[in-house]
């Protein structure tokens, strides 16, 4: 019987949110085993860098004007792999489709070699 | 001419580039929210790459700035009522949905779970 006024108590009570400290690695009881979730973790992931490396570099090189071969992880689209402007927005286009993203006008006119591109993705926290 | 204003002519060149590559961008995305089919988009697009290439080599800025101003006002009438937005960019359907929660907030997942512990 207590154990039913007991959960009969718990199911009005309201929980408070407290503020917790900024140092994560205090010990709990009930909680050392589930993992805690901070609120700067529901921020959105931010992809590694190499697996952007590696499909920016895939992508380039599914592009049909690219030569294969010079694509590097530093290649300049414009001086290394001799693409057009218009080309330039064409793969910026195709890697926003391959990342799932929206890239604002102004600054996809900046992105103009493969590092740029790679390190503006990896910035930005909903990039999938 | 060109030796007095140089610099002038530079940058005015340099943002028409500005105007056509923001142009062919909205133009390209344009085409992707009508063309429902992979193999329609991507026949638009060559097409589309074909007209600005024809007007790849025109030197003389006052016809570039005419031809810019017919690419934008064709742009303008073709512009798809209804385009395809990322869902969480602006004008998106998750835009600002779930905002970002003060830090320091502790968030404990256990919905459903409450009693046990």
């Amino acid at each position: 019987m207590a154990a039913a006024a007991r959960s009969a108590l718990l199911n009005h009570l309201r929980v408070h949110v407290q503020a917790v400290p900024r140092n994560p690695s205090y010990t709990l009881s009930f909680n050392a085993i589930r993992r805690r979730f901070l609120s700067e973790e529901v921020r959105g992931s931010f992809l590694d860098k190499s697996e952007v490396t590696d499909r920016v570099i895939s992508v380039v090189k599914n592009f049909q004007k690219v030569d294969p071969s010079k694509v590097s992880a530093n290649a300049h689209f414009q001086n290394d792999l001799g693409l057009d402007s218009l080309d330039a927005v064409e793969i910026v286009m195709a890697l926003e489709e391959e990342f799932g993203f929206e890239i604002p006008d102004n600054e996809a006119d900046k992105i103009n070699s493969i590092s740029l591109a790679v390190d503006f993705i990896a910035s930005h926290p909903q990039a999938k | 001419m060109s030796v007095t204003s140089t610099a002038g002519y530079f940058a005015r060149r340099a943002a028409q580039r500005e105007r056509v590559r923001i142009l062919y961008r909205r133009a390209l995305k344009d085409k992707l929210n009508w063309a429902v089919h992979r193999h329609i988009f991507y026949q638009d697009a060559s097409e589309l790459r074909e007209r600005f290439d024809a007007n790849k080599h025109v030197e003389d800025p006052d016809t570039i700035d005419r031809l810019i101003a017919d690419g934008e006002a064709s742009y303008n009438k073709w512009r798809h009522p209804d385009p395809y937005i990322v869902p969480w960019a602006p004008g998106g359907s998750k835009f600002t949905r779930n905002p970002i929660p003060p830090s320091g907030i502790e968030i404990v997942y256990n919905y459903g779970r409450e009693d046990n512990d």
